[in-house]
């Protein structure tokens, strides 16, 4: 995958010592197969617009603001630049507040990690230190930083040469565990149990992402490349008719690779636009 | 329990025992403040409307269809139904295929957490000694089923009383780790500036309970709002003094407690005044053992 324009910077703290970090995510949308939506009538893209409510005309860009409702119909208006100007340490620094064992965050408030490197030389002595002082105390670190409009709790977590940050769900966003769980309460039976541990160490692997693919992405890349030749009549009439398995096969997987580069050239195109 | 939904039912199986089980949303989302959209000339709303990009005619929506990009703005229209064909029919079965060490396990490609829950009564066995054997083994078992008309890969690992299921992203969409910090400096750590660092965690261990995190954004944003809306300038952020390579130390050592030599002399004499005197006292308490505080 290509290589990502950072999605914040700013700086990592550890009490006095300090150095400038950029994130990125971990990760990405850009392999997906998408769809368009696109016109019945017309087979053209549909786009989305921006347009008054009131004129019912067309907006340009540059007359787009972002608006805080203060009252019905009463905005104040605010930059981006306005937004830079929030008095939180925690819009550009992530410093570093506490550190708990490793393992001790429940999964299930991990929301989203992204990856966390130095973003100039002159810090890369300080990520070091404040990276390799976490995994030597088997530790991770907590701290805050804001996101997307919300002051987010984070975990940092050393992993190899960086440091991977997650952010964490509000505890409003964690619905109680005790509703759902409440009423289990007869005891396992004991010998029910060893067998399924014997079981378990018996088939205990080690992960691989080769666990996570997607054999119905691999099916719609096959669909749409074959809805792509029966557009080609000149050349599908030609497959069709031959029973060679590997040469429709190859073709297949010729126009797959094809796909996935277009794929990922739209979303290029439509970030930088 | 009976207030919330299930996503999905099916059942839940490991070797020979198995059990029927419902999938819940473990997580909810809440809101952040959101801005309306305004045109800064008139300020009115925006709203959205969606239109052909060559006639720019507005579409309704059941003129609207799922189509692919083939390149060149050459596109080919698909068929929901011809979607849904792709995906098998689902089986209902979480089965555990592998089995992993929850230590083990690359986070980073973890996608929603979900309570799994025993149906009925007649299930609690089963899935009682299912949980309790993944929780003794400190195992996940790994399963694949169709979930939300997609195949998915799921991690299923004891929790209290419960199971916890977690859904996993695509291979494609995860970027490696390896990958991404191949490019970082490998530096070498002064083991004098290690320690400090070691030493600055040390003296901030503690807990962390996500729940209790609060937000403090929303206030600082309507302070910001107020002083805009009362027309005054905005403050600039304050420049962050970055530690430089040759200052490092100092802000290493500084951080640590361990840069005041005007008060570590001083300590340090006290140190020896002290030795003297525990000299003293220990001859003392020698001589009279009983007289030791007891704590």
């Amino acid at each position: 995958m290509a290589p990502r324009r950072p999605y914040w910077r700013g700086y990592l703290k550890l009490s006095l010592v300090s150095c400038p970090v950029a994130m990125t995510p971990a990760t990405s949308e850009s392999e997906k197969v998408r769809f368009h939506t696109l016109n019945k009538d017309t087979g053209n893209r549909v786009v989305s617009q921006y347009v008054d409510s009131v004129t019912g005309k067309p907006v340009k860009d540059e007359h787009e603001a972002k608006g805080y409702e203060r009252g019905e119909n009463d905005y104040v208006l605010l930059t981006d630049e306005d937004l830079e100007s929030v008095e939180l340490e925690t819009v550009r620094t992530i410093d570093i507040e506490k550190f708990v064992p490793r393992g001790s965050i429940e999964w299930v408030y991990l929301e989203t990690p992204y990856y966390l490197t130095a973003n100039d030389k002159i810090g890369d002595e300080a990520f070091a230190v404040i990276r390799q002082a976490m995994e030597a105390e088997d530790v991770v670190g907590i701290s805050r930083v804001v996101l997307g409009r919300r002051e987010r709790a984070v975990v940092l977590e050393p992993r190899g040469e960086g440091i991977v940050v997650w952010t964490l769900r509000f505890g409003d966003e964690v619905r109680p565990e005790n509703e759902y769980f409440t009423g289990i309460d007869k005891k396992s039976d004991a010998k029910g149990v060893s067998a399924l541990e014997a079981v378990i160490k018996k088939r205990l692997k080690d992960w691989s992402p080769d666990m996570v693919s997607d054999p119905i992405q691999e099916s719609l890349l096959k669909l749409i490349a074959e809805k792509k030749k029966a557009k080609k009549p000149s050349k599908s009439k030609t497959s069709k008719s031959t029973k060679d398995d590997d040469e429709e096969k190859s073709n297949v997987v010729n126009i797959m690779d094809a796909l996935k580069k277009s794929v990922a050239k739209e979303l290029k195109s439509r970030k930088a636009g | 329990m009976a207030a919330h939904r299930a996503q999905w039912k099916g059942h839940l199986k490991i070797g020979e025992v198995s059990c029927a089980v419902g999938l819940y949303t473990a997580t909810s989302t809440s809101e952040r403040i959101s801005f309306h959209m305004v045109n800064e000339s008139t300020g009115n709303r925006l709203k959205r409307e969606f239109i052909d990009s060559e006639t720019e005619e507005v579409v309704e929506r059941d003129q609207q269809v799922k189509g692919f990009d083939t390149g060149n703005g050459d596109y080919i229209m698909i068929d929901p139904d011809e979607v849904a064909a792709v995906v098998p029919d689902s089986d209902k079965m979480l089965e555990a295929e592998a089995f992993i060490p929850c230590g083990d396990i690359d986070d980073v490609y973890f996608d929603k957490p979900y309570y799994l829950v025993p149906v009925d009564e007649a299930d609690h066995d089963a899935f009682t000694s299912i949980r309790d054997a993944l929780s003794k083994t400190s195992a996940t078992a790994i399963a694949r089923t169709v979930l939300f008309r997609r195949i998915r890969t799921v991690l299923i690992r004891g929790h209290g009383k419960g199971i916890i299921a977690t859904t996993l992203n695509y291979d494609y969409e995860v970027r490696s780790s390896e990958e991404v910090f191949k490019d970082v400096a490998k530096v070498k750590v002064e083991a004098e500036m290690l320690d400090l660092a070691k030493h600055i965690i040390t003296t901030k261990k503690g807990e962390f309970d996500p729940a209790k995190f609060d937000d403090r954004y929303e206030d600082a944003l309507a302070a910001l709002v107020k002083a805009k809306a009362e027309g005054k300038t905005l403050p600039k952020p304050k420049p962050i003094k970055v530690s430089k390579p040759n200052d490092l130390l100092k802000a290493l050592r500084e951080s640590a407690g361990m840069d005041k030599p005007s008060v570590s002399k001083p300590k340090a004499a006290n140190a020896n005044s002290g030795k003297k005197a525990t000299a003293s006292k220990s001859t003392k308490s020698r001589a009279k053992p009983a007289a030791k505080k007891a704590s």
